[in-house]
């Protein structure tokens, strides 16, 4: 069997100086979608922060398809972000938003507008890529945000409660469809949640957040 | 506004009156007089190529000021209105300052400070009016910039944008509307700027408004000046309308009310975000404090001197009174201005709440924005300087000029802060028995006493430092304080710029007094938000 695509080692929690869950041992497999189930304000966000780099870590290690990226800056490791809000660029519009991380990571300009084309078709939104975000409805922002994270082929994707915002009707159904999609992008995500339900609906495993450390 | 009393819908009169006879009339006359002279046209002086210099000249020295006020307001807003860390507040209230020192002597300040090393013109004008609008770039910028919480940013840098990449795809596409905003204010006060262009240029920083005042006051070619106000109107409103426009087209990014954030762990980014601060404290504090250093220093020492001599009446220019004279002929103005300006604009701002078609009233009370303050004087003075209706001798000339500019600044305090105000207090006051004028006091009168008097130290500050309107109407009565210092710029010899600093000084404690009373005031109002979820 191949290396884990995430691994965490002996992993802090913490914000703004102050320290609230030590040694967190992790690791998600390609294709692998691991559920962290805790309440609100347990910590869950801070620790796909944390992998991504957003929050600075206090210590131990990340590792990325066998890569090192503890200190590495944001940019630069791989790990891609989803969060309860879809944080949609108001200024691009839906095809240039979905093209972005292409972009970044060096893909010409017309290379990225068509994989955006195809990324979107793949999600259910064929045709939406001069759209305006602003046009888009709840659970459709919500997959161009997918798109978005999923096209520059990250190999860690966090999903902090994407679905939260939605209705329960949509959620549901919208939830199955995102994990077949993470699993057949081979990807490996870590989703937190605080609704037992959403995590074995989406998950391969479950983990409550508080089993993780001390 | 429910069970809204009577008198509500009337408060439009009296500003209405006011600005029809102070501000409408002079306007009407200024065209008048300019047009009823056999042979004579607007259309004459639009055809001389002067005219076409001068805005040209006075665009790019407007565009270069606000360029530079931009990139360094920029790092400004982002530190002071972002970061956590000792002497924030200090910090914020600083780079208030040189907004509301009176230009005259933020140019006796850079003259001080930087006169021996960059002479007189086109880098010292902008250096001083980027000076001046830092504030305004800071203040509009960082309030929105301090609603940004990061989470935009950080997706940015998880889809692989660098720092300074996802800065600029978007953090600066999302402030967008506040930089036009600001960008628009500072090129119209650079674009308009006088008491900075007449005391740090050269003849390839003249504005407009320097050449109005040269061509009513030097050359008397009236026809010339009322063309050149209008030419110079025209071009201020376009700026301010396509500031609006653009900041209405930015897309908006979700904003949130956000705590102050802890200074950065990264040590590079920390030390970044300190130097900022500090260098906010020394690009304020340096002019001030060169300012106060040329007010104590003659050729051969460290001197006292100047200081003493502000009560004597061989300081002065006029041989009719001493400079401190001029403070108190300023004080006395400003105390009026505050007066008249704050029922004037109260009641503008209480009418542009109120229902019904009164909001004209409001938009009429913006007006003296986008005319400049000479021009307002020059009306003023042929429409109340000569009879029938001669006013120069009451001395209320000068005090119905600055309410004039004041007006603006006094509806734009006071309005937010009414409707502010939940308008459900009316209704439980009503409820409870209360008549409707009771009703409305229970529910607006604990903000508009904070907002009036707040906003008529404004004025009174606004009117110490105005010079504009004061260097036309000030000739029959004493001159006021920035008046009397252009004029001892004037003269030749140690003596003059050292009283001119020392009154200088003055001046900025007595309007620092003012704006601290705006602050403290305007830190208090229990504001109640609308709509209260």
């Amino acid at each position: 069997m191949s290396a884990p695509r995430l691994a965490i080692g002996g992993l802090s929690l913490g914000y703004d100086g102050e320290v609230f869950l030590r040694g967190i041992d992790l690791t998600v497999d390609a294709g692998e979608i691991v559920a962290i189930l805790g309440p609100s304000g347990s910590g869950k966000s801070t620790l796909l922060s944390t992998i991504a780099g957003v929050v600075p870590e206090v210590e131990g290690t990340i590792t990325v398809d066998g890569r090192d990226v503890t200190h590495a800056p944001i940019h630069e490791r791989g790990v891609g972000l989803i969060f309860q809000e879809p944080l949609l660029f108001p200024h691009l519009d839906v095809g240039r938003n979905v093209a972005y991380g292409l972009r970044r990571h060096g893909v010409g300009r017309t290379e990225a507008g068509r994989r955006s084309v195809e990324l979107l078709t793949w999600l259910g939104l064929p045709g939406y890529e001069s759209g305006r975000i602003n046009e888009l409805s709840g659970g459709q922002a919500q997959r161009v945000a997918l798109a978005r994270a999923l096209a520059p082929r990250p190999a860690v994707l966090g999903l902090d409660e994407p679905f939260s915002a939605l209705d329960t009707e949509l959620r549901q159904r919208l939830a199955v469809e995102v994990a077949a999609m993470i699993r057949e992008s081979g990807v490996a995500a870590l989703h937190v949640t605080h609704d037992p339900r959403e995590a074995e609906t989406v998950a391969d495993r479950v983990i409550e957040l508080s089993a993780l450390g001390h | 506004m429910s069970s809204t009393p009577v008198w509500l819908r009337w408060t439009w009169v009296v500003p209405a009156a006011f600005l029809t006879v102070f501000l409408v009339y002079p306007l009407v006359v200024l065209v008048a007089t300019v047009t009823s002279g056999a042979g004579v046209s607007l259309i004459d002086p639009l055809l001389a190529p002067t005219i076409w210099q001068v805005t040209a000249l006075a665009t790019v020295q407007a565009l270069v000021s606000t360029a530079l006020a931009v990139v360094v307001g920029l790092p400004l807003a982002n530190v002071v209105s972002r970061y956590r860390f000792r002497g924030r507040a200090v910090a914020q209230a600083l780079v208030t300052v040189p907004f509301v020192l009176p230009t005259v002597v933020v140019a006796l300040a850079f003259r001080s400070l930087l006169g021996s090393g960059v002479p007189q013109g086109f880098v010292l004008v902008v250096l001083a009016h980027a000076y001046v609008n830092l504030a305004v770039v800071a203040r509009i910028v960082g309030a929105q910039w301090a609603q940004h919480s990061g989470d935009y940013e950080s997706v940015a840098r998880t889809l692989g944008a660098s720092r300074w990449r996802a800065f600029v795809d978007v953090t600066l596409p999302s402030l967008r509307s506040a930089i036009a905003s600001s960008a628009a204010v500072v090129f119209v006060f650079s674009f308009t700027s006088l008491g900075i262009v007449l005391l740090l240029g050269d003849p390839t920083t003249r504005t407009l408004e320097s050449q109005i005042l040269r061509q009513t006051s030097v050359l008397l070619d009236f026809p010339g000046a009322a063309a050149t106000a209008l030419v110079q109107l025209v071009i201020v409103t376009a700026v301010l309308l396509g500031g609006a426009v653009a900041a209405r087209r930015s897309p908006a990014r979700r904003l949130q009310p956000v705590g102050l954030r802890p200074l950065p762990s990264r040590l590079g980014a920390r030390t970044a975000v300190l130097l900022t601060a500090i260098a906010a404290f020394v690009i304020v504090l340096a002019p001030v404090a060169a300012l106060v250093a040329a007010s104590l220093r003659g050729g051969s020492g460290w001197t006292l001197s100047w200081w003493a001599s502000l009560g004597s009446i061989d300081a002065g220019t006029t041989r009719l009174g001493s400079p401190l004279q001029a403070v108190l002929t300023s004080l006395g103005y400003a105390g009026l201005t505050a007066a008249v300006a704050a029922v004037i604009g109260g009641l503008a701002a209480i009418a542009v709440i109120a229902p019904g078609r009164a909001r004209a009233v409001g938009l009429l009370a913006l007006v003296p924005l986008g005319v400049s303050a000479a021009t307002l004087g020059l009306g003023i003075l042929l429409a109340f300087g000569r009879p029938p209706w001669d006013l120069r001798a009451t001395g209320l000339l000068i005090p119905i000029a600055h309410s004039l500019v004041a007006v603006p600044l006094v509806v734009a305090v006071v309005a937010p802060g009414l409707r502010s105000t939940d308008t459900r207090l009316m209704s439980v006051a009503s409820t409870l028995g209360a008549h409707a004028t009771r009703a409305f006091w229970t529910a607006y009168g604990p903000v508009l006493r904070v907002v009036i008097v707040g906003s008529a130290a404004l004025a009174g500050a606004v009117s110490l430092g105005e010079f504009g309107a004061a260097t036309f109407l000030g000739r029959a009565a004493g001159p006021t304080v920035p008046v009397q210092i252009v004029r001892l710029l004037g003269r030749p010899g140690e003596q003059s710029l050292g009283v001119a600093a020392a009154l200088a000084v003055v001046l900025v404690l007595l309007t620092l007094v003012l704006v601290l009373i705006v602050d403290r005031l305007g830190a208090t109002p229990s504001t109640r938000r609308s709509g209260t979820a």
